[in-house]
């Protein structure tokens, strides 16, 4: 029956029905080894994540959402990491831009010093704001004077947690400033906008989506810290904008279970943190997808 | 509020490239084209007229008042980049309405609906830039531009990447704006056709110096160098430097004894000639084309190019042949001054 329809634009040569495009043919051993190399990664990838959500019983995971104490440190890794997030948009950000647009002596070496954290081992990083800080030195008590004392404290948390991941905002911005066509922005300029004017109407709303991208790897990254909170920031007391119990972030949180053989505890609190973490992630995919965010208009997105 | 513009004395110094003295005058109703081969500093003159290059020296006068130290945004001069430099996150109406948006003109929505309809644009309001096509792009350019109000239109080759259809709509486009409106327009561009469709005097570039600044019709009688030669559609040009003698008496220093410092230009020779004819040559290719037939012949070590328009009633030539041909004395064009270009004679 596939003949009785008509072919919409008959070649010239008759009315068989132009063959399928031809797709790239992929030898079965090439795709086999693509699959295989592909489904171990992936399988690396969930595998743990399986194991981390059937250790402990879904009760289990029902009274950790409730406990006070999660709750507590949950709060705190959110509240902390939104601050490190905040920084990174005000400190990253305008980095970003000078590094994109500007020219100057030793660009170079600044661009290598912001990578720097990233290859820093994180508890070092700990390591060395501990010696930083030291009580009796002069940021020491520069710090506890204007009320940012960073010892076990969210300040500390927040101060870690932007070492460690504010260079991914800052490389992030920076390239996708760069991609910003000058092109357009004279265009900008020429039609009436000043400096000021064209960067808010053009120059940020096309770095954004980038801009958006190197924030959630910067708030990312800032969740899973441990290593430099362990030594600066182990307990949280009271204080700054956190005015709950004392507390841990989530990761030291769950360390502390494990180093107390609690692995039941430590397997139910680490799912609650992955719901969220994940939820999160999705949302801002699904606002992507949507197209109500303003980072991805005009985009030649299906 | 079209306006008179006049530029005198231009010079922009940029690492390895100076441009000028470029002096230019455009008032509301004129467009001046400005050609020159790739390198020749025609971008730099239109981004130095919009304010994004420093100027060395010279004034850049809008209705007599000296603008030179002014910020592109306070030029009022609608300068459209090579590519258009349309806004890729706004809607054909974001990109239209941009300049009377910031501006905060009260009339802004109903201006934006004019020009929209004025450039056959409403259906595309709310679609992206990426999704129209190289005419429609046009003309949201265009559109966005004049929703400035600019005293001056700046392009930076208008026809590029359009087809034909889309160019010579472009062309009519820009004519109207030119004749009806009066808007004044400084347009950079390669193609001939559409230069004369719009422009009603020239600058040709080259080096970064003016090497021609005339009218349309001294443009085709006198053209001032090869490059404007070849663009007012002289077949055959040859720079002074091609012409220099090599001895034996022939086509080459017949040539070189009538043509200017900068060379000659003759438009195609006559053939067929019969056996008096004074030249001859060998075929090294013939291609048939819209206006006949056209013939590349080697004759003293020049490429000379033929055309044989139709109907073709002798023998088509074939490469290898041998082919007689004269070049009438009349039908040459010396380039730049007239005199002893080479030094020999």
């Amino acid at each position: 029956m596939g003949g009785a329809v008509p072919a919409l634009n008959p070649g010239p040569g008759g009315s068989s029905p132009a063959p399928p495009p031809r797709r790239w043919a992929t030898g079965p051993v090439w795709l086999a080894l693509q699959v295989a190399l592909s489904g171990s990664l992936l399988a690396l990838f969930l595998l743990p994540l399986f194991a981390l959500f059937t250790y402990a019983p879904v009760g289990d995971l029902v009274s950790a959402a409730h406990s006070r104490e999660v709750q507590a440190a949950l709060f705190l890794t959110l509240l902390a990491s939104g601050l490190a997030v905040l920084a990174a948009l005000l400190f990253a950000v305008p980095m970003g831009y000078v590094l994109a647009r500007r020219r100057f002596p030793g660009r170079a070496v600044v661009q290598a010093l912001v990578a720097l954290p990233v290859v820093v081992p994180h508890l070092l990083v700990g390591l060395g704001l501990f010696f930083l800080f030291l009580p009796g030195t002069p940021l020491f008590r520069f710090t506890q004077w204007i009320g940012f004392p960073v010892y076990d404290t969210v300040w500390g948390v927040v101060l870690v947690m932007v070492f460690v991941s504010a260079p991914y905002t800052v490389l992030a911005s920076e390239l996708s400033f760069r991609a910003v066509d000058d092109r357009v922005l004279e265009a900008a300029r020429a039609l009436g906008a000043g400096p000021a004017t064209a960067f808010l109407t053009v120059t940020f709303p096309l770095a954004l989506r980038g801009i958006v991208a190197g924030l959630l790897l910067t708030w990312a990254r800032a969740v899973s810290e441990i290593g430099g909170l362990l030594i600066l920031a182990y307990a949280v007391y009271p204080g700054g904008p956190y005015n709950g119990p004392v507390t841990s972030t989530v990761s030291v949180y769950i360390y502390d279970l494990f180093q107390f053989g609690d692995l039941a505890d430590a397997a139910a609190v680490s799912s609650v943190f992955l719901f969220i973490a994940f939820g999160l992630f999705v949302l801002v995919r699904l606002g992507e997808r949507s197209g109500w965010v303003p980072w991805r208009r005009g985009e030649l997105v299906p | 509020m079209t306006s008179v513009w006049t530029v005198a004395g231009l010079e922009v110094e940029l690492e390895r490239f100076h441009l000028g003295p470029v002096d230019l005058r455009v008032a509301p109703g004129n467009a001046v084209a400005v050609l020159g081969p790739s390198g020749a500093g025609k971008t730099t003159l239109l981004r130095t007229l919009a304010g994004f290059l420093p100027m060395r020296r010279g004034r850049i006068l809008r209705d007599g008042v000296d603008v030179a130290d002014r910020r592109p945004e306070e030029r009022s001069l609608g300068y459209v980049p090579q590519g258009l430099g349309l806004f890729p996150h706004r809607t054909v109406e974001g990109n239209v309405g941009y300049a009377m948006e910031i501006a905060d003109r009260p009339d802004a929505a109903a201006r934006t609906r004019e020009l929209l309809a004025q450039f056959h644009l409403t259906d595309l309001a709310r679609r992206y830039p990426s999704r129209l096509s190289g005419g429609e792009q046009q003309r949201v350019a265009i559109a966005r531009a004049l929703a400035a109000d600019p005293g001056l239109i700046v392009w930076d080759e208008p026809w590029q990447g359009l087809d034909v259809l889309a160019r010579q709509e472009l062309g009519l486009v820009l004519h109207d704006l030119r004749v009806t409106e009066r808007v004044p327009m400084v347009v950079v561009t390669h193609d001939p056709a559409l230069a004369f469709s719009v422009a009603d005097s020239f600058i040709v570039l080259s080096g970064g110096r003016v090497r021609a600044q005339c009218d349309a019709t001294t443009l085709l009688k006198a053209p001032a160098d090869p490059f404007a030669a070849r663009f007012v559609g002289f077949e055959n040009v040859f720079d002074a430097a091609a012409l220099a003698p090599r001895g034996a008496p022939g086509l080459r220093a017949w040539l070189a004894e009538r043509a200017g410092t900068e060379g000659i230009a003759f438009a195609s020779p006559i053939y067929p000639a019969g056996p008096s004819a004074r030249w001859e040559g060998t075929v090294r290719s013939a291609r048939p084309g819209p206006h006949g037939l056209t013939v590349e012949v080697v004759a003293d070590d020049l490429l000379v190019t033929l055309r044989v328009p139709p109907p073709m009633t002798s023998p088509i030539p074939g490469p290898g042949d041998r082919v007689r041909f004269d070049v009438d004395p009349l039908a040459l064009q010396p380039l730049g001054v007239r005199g002893d270009p080479v030094g020999a004679r």
